[in-house]
């Protein structure tokens, strides 16, 4: 999660003793660094994804002897609940298809602890607006984007989960399979062997789990620094904080930038720098938040890809049709209704302290509850 | 300031052209009357744009009739193209949903072609005393209250000017203190939108209207829509969607969005109209 605070808060473009920094290092670390950032990320994601299937096989009797992890409500609330513990969904979500292809958890069972990971996604922000409110502090209500976030997450995924599950429950894209990724995938397990191996001799697989979910974590991170910082101040988006724009152009360039970029608040953070007091009109952001929902998981999609199992890559590649399924009839047909019925319930969550806490109860015991169902 | 004023022989244009009739008393300095003879209407249109020009007549407005066979939209636009006047009014079936995407919106086709600020009559109004301006804090709205502003002093109309906040705080450093607070506080702090609401008053004070400014907090057209049911007024003053280039692909029409949402008259003012 510390992906969207980054994005809500630590705006280094907005900084410019944070340019200045970038820029000093820039000096010191020539052409060679942001490629040599996204190189070393893209191992350690890969090092990482096949520690976590080695050790997934150990986790199996845990998940479904202690912790209960038997039906889809609780691989749900599983996945929300780490995504809580981590700060973040991503790593979660690419464990969820590391536990499946490990046949630790069954399709239903990584559909829902992805779609978990998604919601546990915002927390956070949440987190921190909670300690704003409970100082009486004015600045809460600068965290209305994180709880719009979740808003927005949690009303495509409540529709994108019973059609997830009924499609995978039926088999309509089982013969999904792509053949040159599986080779690809193959080569890459078979390079690893010979580090993964000795390890898995002496760890135990919980452990190598742990380990990477915490590699995972670190490759994202790397990731995120080795992006190429985009300026859309020349752009036609330049006035993106100010005017308001058609929902199908601002949903596409949510799309299309968080595909870049593989992160929904990497892309929501390019966006802050075009307004120089940070705002943002609220109907630029919903179908932005909406785009890039669908490809957050692009991330996942390559996790799925390299382990090699098609059991993973198609239920991330239904995650995704699911929520563009959802969200494109949304965008096009029905987005006003929708865009009034968000910024009610925002303003009616941020309209008093009492109601903030109240929604923020409630997102804590849903995925309790899930799990103890 | 020249004004068109549109009949097809329907019930809607009858009230548009009574509405317009009571506005270009007072405002016009000529009047030009067009009936469209649309299907078996000529008649009725003939003799209404007749009635109204003899009652603007015995006003001392100058009027002259002119008379276009075809499509109401398609002619109205024409006759703007043909002619250049300030003010172009006609009236709204009021079409919603699928029919009005079926048959499509002669307001919307006039509105979106026709090189003139336009009025467009709907819902129940009788009379336009009370003007509400939706003000974007840019240059573009700066000419709708200039355009607004002579208006209402010949209707000797008052007029609320309409300020729309839905932005929400991303960055840590925003504050989010303008993003709640009122017109009053905004114009004293000096923030971006409360320097271009003072100087919106003062342009309107200047033209000697009675004017006050309002700041709503949520989405641009519902806080709009809300603010004119709200606040019972009988016209909605916006800027028309002009913007060039590639921008226009990407950026909302809002006014047309207004335009339609609205139950009551909508005056849609150009930016290169004004004198």
């Amino acid at each position: 999660m510390h992906r969207l605070h980054r994005a809500f808060f630590a705006q280094m473009e907005t900084d410019p003793r944070g340019e200045q920094q970038m820029g000093s290092q820039q000096g010191k670390w020539p052409k060679w660094k942001k490629p040599g950032l996204a190189l070393s990320g893209f191992l350690l994601f890969i090092l990482a994804l096949g520690l976590m299937k080695e050790g997934a096989g150990g986790l199996a009797p845990l998940l479904r002897g202690r912790l209960e992890i038997t039906n889809t409500a609780d691989s749900m609330g599983f996945g929300w609940l780490m995504a809580y513990l981590i700060l973040s969904g991503s790593p979660v979500a690419a464990a969820a298809v590391a536990l499946l292809s490990a046949d630790a958890l069954s399709p239903l069972h990584a559909f829902t602890m992805i779609t978990g990971s998604r919601l546990g996604a915002s927390f956070i922000v949440l987190l921190v607006g909670f300690i704003y409110a409970l100082r009486g502090h004015e600045r809460w209500t600068a965290l209305t984007a994180g709880v719009l976030s979740l808003l927005l997450t949690g009303s495509i995924q409540l529709l994108t989960l019973p059609m997830g599950l009924l499609i995978l429950s039926r088999g309509w894209l089982n013969r999904l399979s792509l053949p040159a990724l599986e080779k690809l995938a193959a080569g890459v397990n078979r390079g690893l062997e010979p580090l993964i191996g000795p390890l898995a001799a002496f760890l135990p697989g919980w452990v190598l789990f742990v380990v990477g979910v915490g590699l995972v974590t670190l490759s994202f991170r790397l990731f995120d620094q080795a992006l190429p910082q985009v300026h859309l101040e020349k752009t036609n988006f330049g006035q993106v904080p100010r005017l308001v724009y058609r929902p199908e152009v601002m949903f596409l360039m949510g799309l299309v930038i968080t595909l870049a970029t593989m992160s929904v608040s990497i892309s929501v953070g390019i966006l802050v720098p075009l307004s120089a007091r940070g705002y943002m009109r609220r109907e630029n952001i919903i179908p932005y938040i909406l785009g890039a929902n669908i490809s957050t998981l692009a991330d996942t999609l390559v996790a799925a890809a390299l382990l090699g199992d098609p059991r993973a890559t198609t239920v991330v590649v239904t995650h995704m049709a699911c929520a563009a399924i959802v969200s494109l009839p949304l965008v096009l047909l029905a987005y006003r209704p929708y865009e009034r019925a968000v910024s009610d319930t925002l303003a009616w969550i941020t309209s008093r302290h009492r109601n903030f806490a109240l929604f923020l109860g409630v997102i804590f015991v849903v995925p309790v509850v899930l799990i103890l169902l | 300031m020249k004004i068109l004023l549109c009949t097809n022989g329907s019930p809607y244009t009858a009230r548009a052209l009574d509405l317009g009739a009571r506005v270009a008393r007072r405002a016009a300095s000529s009047v030009d009357v067009l009936v469209v003879a649309e299907r078996d209407r000529e008649k009725e249109a003939r003799q209404m744009a007749e009635a109204t020009a003899a009652d603007l007549e015995a006003t001392g407005v100058p009027v002259a009739l002119h008379q276009r066979t075809g499509r109401m939209g398609e002619e109205v636009v024409r006759q703007a193209q043909a002619t250049p006047y300030d003010l172009v009014v006609i009236g709204s079936r009021g079409r919603r949903g699928v029919v009005r995407l079926l048959l499509g919106s002669v307001a919307l086709h006039v509105t979106g072609h026709a090189p003139a600020s336009v009025l467009v009559i709907k819902g129940r109004a009788r009379d336009l005393k009370r003007f509400l301006i939706g003000s974007s804090a840019g240059p573009v709205s700066e000419h709708t209250i200039q355009f607004a502003s002579r208006l209402a002093r010949a209707l000797r109309a008052s007029v609320t000017l309409l300020h729309v906040m839905s932005q929400l705080p991303l960055a840590e450093d925003a504050v989010p203190d303008d993003l709640g607070a009122s017109a009053e506080e905004l114009i004293q702090r000096g923030s971006r939108e409360g320097v271009h609401l003072s100087r919106m008053l003062d342009l309107l004070a200047a033209e000697e209207v009675v004017a006050r400014a309002v700041v709503r907090h949520g989405l641009v057209l519902n806080e709009i829509i809300a603010e004119a049911r709200e606040g019972r007024y009988d016209l909605l003053v916006t800027g028309a969607h002009v913007t060039p280039g590639l921008d226009a692909r990407l950026v909302d029409d809002l006014s047309a969005d207004i335009l339609l949402a609205a139950n009551r008259p909508v005056l849609m003012v150009r930016p290169e109209c004004v004198n």
